[in-house]
């Protein structure tokens, strides 16, 4: 029988405990969360609820998730489809509770345990022979949420079925980069990560480098996390790191490098003084009150040698500077690789360590490289992992670098190279293959053909290429369309680029187009920077041609002959949202913020925005409605700036709409979820008619949305700029200044709607609102 | 011909959305005050009613279809005719007044006068919102919300945070002491409720006697309340805790004349004096009673110190203690067992709550002349004199 999993079970209710549940709560669970007694776990789920970044998709899934003791609701486990067991990290513990488990659990049911450091098998020890086929390890990472990574460890006993079962499960339904592991200390993403963690930790001081440096050289310009190295122990915590810094010392004695687990004395130093990072207020870095010149809070470092507190300085190292001229992040690497400064030095003895542990760690931890790369990257958000940083600097530059550092190169690398491969990885026809150590081919990597990673398409030739889009054939007649621009956003270029590239779909054999890319955001919205140039000059004619075929576009992408359909991640802002609104559809991650931000510039939406919610509205009203409320809800989204905190909850914002949109829950998977929508509806693709049929309420809507706007202005939550753009956006909902109520046609709304924006382009406030975002990032509130 | 108060009752006060009124409506809950009401006073034929005159602040939707003549019409008989008045929270006081009106101009000479409010039924606003363009465009603050013309009136008068949740420990300390003196006892109509719900997907039937006011917070103190956020202006002092709260309730008077009394050998309690309105900035609708105190006086002919107690209804906090202030009341004699913020404030019925419960202290303490007093929205006030005979 095919296993489902409609109830799961988690026994425990810390960080972990309570931030898994609401993530199978997420994705449509019953859940039951244990702990020593109700009250704690009721408690630590209010906690987990309340806690920032949201665990919950949206708050009212918390209602999926029941609560109870282990002392009294252990019987009801017997009901449960996968048992996850997460309390305290002791083993001894740990075998108590599943004995009881065992005990009551029914047979054929998951039963596995989230631990970051316990051997799996020691805890299958004595159990029946039921649960020992049943059971494996399953590593979350914190907060399971966001964190992509999802570490499966089986044990010699566990199943074929339950591993591969895990393996899809925790792809498709938890929506997690899902990674086999073996039974090893730390599993993978633990063991490198920590490694490359405590290496850098050691290389900074033997360097004689600066924290605050050391956390430039590898941060975004390294393709990892703007945290660096430091930044990002303060955030994890020592005590935390430490102790698994320790773990693997510990139990990985025989490890080639096992001296880079060393901790360092200045970070035993940070411990003894009880400085564990943000949680104790200071670690590495410590805030303080004082502000700079530039008003910015001026923050101390810690001298590694003197262990005190000093500025944090600017880096000059010459690398850094060089790498960052760099427009990609392949070449700012191999720039830093390469410099003999210290910055350069650091990088290369970093990698170097981290190509040696990574290459001898096969086969102990993992089968062959992909694992381990999947790894990092999902676990520390590392844009390539160990063997995809070698490919970038090169094998052989890679190992000239490591043998220089004294360490040892396996031979399975040395074959490879003797055999004349010069890469790990290579890409064809959309498919990413990588080395097999054992086959000495290349050879797909398992389960990549249900994902559509762009970057796999480079080396195709496009279908279709201007400045800002690019265009590929991902199969079955359908085509993506991805932006190039800067932060995605949606200029000329990306405009023209979508006019032709339907235009090349409705005259040649194509099923249709997803709009959808890989990279963090979807969009930022429009080109804010093409619109503040016309409106600075006033160049009102410019501007209105640029809104109109701004809007034009975004009506193209629903009147066509082929069905166009969004796929996002991210940041879907402004532009963004009023095109995935336009869209026939829309295959959203989960982890997709959704808003139309225009507010926050001084505008209103203007690329049919504030025409589609006057639309959604008209669409909701029913015989005898009172239509106000409907209107209300629809202007304050607009009017306060609304952003959905996932795709979930921008159905409440009607952003997405039930039926027509589909929320992905791994993120990797849109683009291929977007092309399957596509397809369903080619099947029998009408292009559809403009609407005529809009019910708007003029001045009698506008009187209402007039009142609601002074409503936020006396309780002084807006602005008086606030409301004259908020009256603008009532004025655009309610069809214009109309007498009564009454159907108008999208064409007319999308006027009005330009109409509104462009006399805000002629708004002094407006124009200071889009200049400080374009300096700041940040919206003015004037 | 002189006009007097024979009687009234009143039903408890529920929590508005999850009180025991929560599902009963408003005008059911009239027809069981009415009955009782005229059940008291078995020397009148109840058909003898001229009219029976409902106060409703939002007089739609389970209370629109002109829901004083249904009520009328259940509670005494299809030949007893019933209309409806709006003066928001005045309403209740309004409907006495106008019996008093019509006996006074020999229109009629038995009359029920008082008035209702479902507010786990009725929108706070209503339905539908639906202003004036005109408005909208050149006046918007002629429809400010009711918390913002608090946060506004207190602003003017400097009323700060902690003066007004000092107001309301204290609103909720005095109403406590009442109910649990069983002072609201005798004014109360006993109300079955029956509640049907599903529980565990059973249908759960259920029966209780609602006969105790629901508001009430004993416990609370200034600094729970202190806690609170401000709800309706982020950088104001009105809170949840400082505001009235939303109720149901119903409350009824019998307003006959001279003769009537005579005629029946009736036993009047006492006789509506005077009763004013007047007109202030809506912005500042809290300050209402202001203006409407001296022309109340003025009418009764007796002055302020003449005045033995009085029920100022507390909208909010802020507001109260403004025209506390501002009207040179004496704190000592105002709101002697509690006000809104402990008790509830179901709009209409509101007057003639107040009303009901003024005359019973007032008769308790062997006092004079009392006053009621509201503010109502829309920028008004009004002021009732009572002198207890």
């Amino acid at each position: 029988m095919k296993r489902r999993i409609r109830k799961a079970a988690v026994l425990g209710s810390g960080v972990m405990g309570s931030g898994i549940a609401c993530h199978f709560a997420n994705i449509g669970l019953e859940v039951l969360m244990l702990d020593m007694t109700a009250e704690l776990a009721q408690q630590s789920l209010k906690k987990a609820i309340s806690s920032k970044p949201a665990p919950l998709y949206d708050k009212n899934y918390a209602q999926r998730i029941q609560v109870g003791s282990l002392e009294h609701d252990l019987n009801k486990l017997s009901d449960y489809d996968w048992i996850i067991e997460v309390v305290v990290e002791r083993l001894d513990i740990k075998q108590q509770l599943l004995e009881r488990v065992d005990a009551v659990r029914k047979k054929g049911t998951l039963i596995t345990s989230n631990t970051s450091g316990i051997p799996i098998h020691l805890m299958a020890e004595g159990r029946s022979d039921d649960f020992r086929k049943h059971f494996c390890g399953t590593h979350f990472f914190n907060p399971p949420r966001y964190l992509r990574l999802f570490e499966v460890i089986p044990t010699a006993e566990t199943d074929t079925e339950v591993v591969n079962f895990l393996m899809h499960y925790g792809d498709v339904y938890l929506g997690k980069q899902t990674v086999l592991c073996k039974d090893t200390p730390a599993f993978i993403g633990n063991r490198i990560g920590v490694y490359a963690m405590a290496k850098t930790y050691q290389l900074t001081q033997r360097l004689g480098l600066r924290i605050e440096e050391v956390d430039q050289l590898t941060g975004p310009v390294l393709g990892r996390p703007k945290t660096g190295t430091f930044r990002l122990g303060d955030l994890v915590g020592h005590d935390t790191a430490v102790n698994v810094i320790q773990g693997i010392r510990k139990n990985c004695p025989n490890d080639e490098q096992a001296a880079a687990f060393e901790i360092p004395e200045y970070l035993n130093g940070l411990l003894q003084k009880g400085f564990l990072g943000n949680k104790t207020g200071q670690g590495f870095y410590q805030k303080t009150s004082e502000k700079d010149a530039n008003g910015r809070t001026v923050v101390l470092a810690l001298d590694l040698d003197t262990q005190t507190y000093r500025p944090s300085e600017r880096s000059n190292l010459e690398s850094l500077k060089l790498a960052k001229q760099q427009d990609d992040v392949q070449r700012k690497i191999k720039t830093l690789f390469n410099h003999e400064d210290k910055g350069g030095q650091l990088i290369r003895k970093s990698l170097a360590g981290l190509f040696a542990y990574a290459a001898n760690r096969i086969p102990e931890i993992a089968h062959s490289i992909y694992p381990i790369d999947d790894a990092l990257r999902a676990g520390f958000a590392w844009e390539f992992g160990p063997f995809e940083y070698w490919d970038i600097v090169g094998i052989k530059e890679g190992i000239a670098a490591a043998e220089t550092e004294g360490e040892q190169i396996p031979l399975w690398v040395k074959t490879m190279v003797e055999k004349g491969f010069t890469s790990f990885y290579k890409r064809e026809e959309g498919v990413k293959k990588y080395y097999d150590i054992e086959s000495q081919t290349y050879v797909p990597v398992p389960g990549a053909a249900s994902f559509i990673v762009l970057d796999n398409y480079r080396e195709q030739k496009p279908v279709f290429k201007n400045s800002e889009v690019v265009v590929h054939d991902i199969g079955d007649g359908v085509l993506n369309l991805e932006f190039t621009s800067p932060h995605n956003s949606l200029g000329e270029g990306v405009l023209n680029g979508i006019n032709e590239t339907i235009q090349l779909a409705e005259e040649g054999d194509w099923n249709g187009l997803v709009i959808g890319n890989n990279a963090t955001n979807f969009s930022v919205g429009a080109n804010l920077m093409m619109i503040a140039m016309m409106a600075y000059q006033q160049e009102f004619d410019d501007l209105n041609y640029a809104v109109n075929m701004f809007q034009q576009t975004m009506m193209r992408c629903r009147y066509s002959s082929i069905p166009v359909v969004a796929a996002t991640q991210g940041y879907v802002f402004g532009g963004g949202c009023e095109m995935l609104m336009h869209c026939d559809g829309a295959a959203t991650s989960a982890e997709s913020y959704i808003g139309l931000v225009e507010v926050g510039v001084g505008l209103i939406p203007g690329g049919g925005g504030t025409k589609e919610f006057a639309l959604r509205a008209s669409d909701a009203f029913f015989e005898g409605d009172v239509m106000v409320p409907t209107l209300i809800e629809k202007f304050k989204t607009i009017a306060l700036a609304t952003v959905a905190t996932s795709a979930p909850e921008a159905f409440h914002h009607g952003y997405l709409q039930k039926g027509r949109d589909v929320v992905v829950v791994n993120r990797d998977r849109a683009i291929a979820e977007a092309k399957k929508k596509v397809l369903s509806l080619a099947y029998n693709y009408t292009q559809p008619i403009q609407r005529k049929d809009i019910t708007v309420m003029g001045r009698g809507g506008m009187a209402a949305l007039f009142i609601a706007a002074n409503e936020l202005k006396l309780g002084h939550f807006a602005s008086e700029h606030d409301i004259k753009i908020a009256h603008k956006v009532a004025h655009v909902l309610c069809g214009g200044d109309l007498t009564g109520t009454q159907q108008v046609s999208e064409q007319y709304l999308l006027d009005v709607e330009r109409e509104a924006f462009l006399s805000l382009c002629g708004e002094q406030k407006t124009l200071e609102r889009i200049q400080h975002m374009l300096q700041t990032n940040k919206p003015l509130r004037n | 011909m002189e006009a007097y108060i024979v009687k009234g009752y009143r039903s408890a006060v529920g929590k508005a959305k999850k009180g025991s009124f929560r599902n009963f409506r408003s005008d059911d809950l009239a027809v069981r005050v009415i009955q009782h009401l005229m059940a008291d006073t078995p020397e009148l034929d109840p058909k003898m009613v001229d009219d029976v005159i409902v106060g409703c602040a939002n007089p739609e939707g389970e209370q629109g279809l002109q829901i004083g003549r249904q009520i009328s019409l259940r509670a005494l008989g299809k030949e007893v005719p019933g209309m409806t008045v709006n003066r928001y929270c005045a309403s209740g006081l309004e409907t006495v007044s106008i019996a008093v009106a019509k006996i006074k101009a020999g229109m009629g000479s038995v009359y029920i006068a008082g008035g209702i409010e479902s507010m786990s039924a009725i929108p706070m606003t209503g339905y539908k919102l639906a202003p004036s363009y005109e408005v909208a465009t050149s006046t918007p603050n002629y429809l400010a919300g009711m918390g913002l013309t608090a946060e506004a009136v207190a602003a003017k008068y400097g009323i700060d945070r902690t003066m007004a949740d000092t107001f309301s420990a204290q609103s909720h300390a005095k109403a406590a002491a009442a109910i649990e003196g069983g002072k609201f006892r005798s004014q109360i109509v006993p109300v079955e409720v029956e509640q049907v719900e599903v529980k565990d997907n059973k249908r759960v039937s259920s029966k209780q006697i609602v006969d105790t006011d629901e508001g009430v917070r004993k416990d609370t103190t200034v600094e729970v309340l202190g806690k609170l956020r401000p709800v309706f202006d982020r950088k104001g002092i009105v809170t949840a805790g400082n505001a009235s709260q939303t109720s149901d309730g119903a409350a009824f008077l019998l307003v006959v004349s001279e003769e009537i009394v005579r005629q029946f050998n009736l036993q009047p309690i006492a006789r509506l004096a005077a009763c004013s309105v007047a007109g202030v900035d809506p912005l500042y609708m809290g300050i209402g009673p202001c203006a409407a105190i001296p022309k109340a006086l003025a009418s009764a002919g007796i002055q302020l110190k003449d005045i033995d107690q009085i029920e100022l209804n507390e909208a909010f906090a802020a507001q109260a203690l403004a025209v506390i202030q501002e009207a040179r009341l004496n704190p000592e004699i105002v709101n002697v067992n509690g006000g809104a913020i402990a008790l509830g404030h179901p709009l209409g019925c509101t007057g003639a709550k107040l009303s009901i419960q003024l005359l019973n202290e007032m008769r308790s303490r062997n006092q004079k002349y009392g006053m009621v007093t509201a503010c109502v929205g829309g920028g008004q006030g009004i002021a009732g004199v009572y002198e207890l005979l």
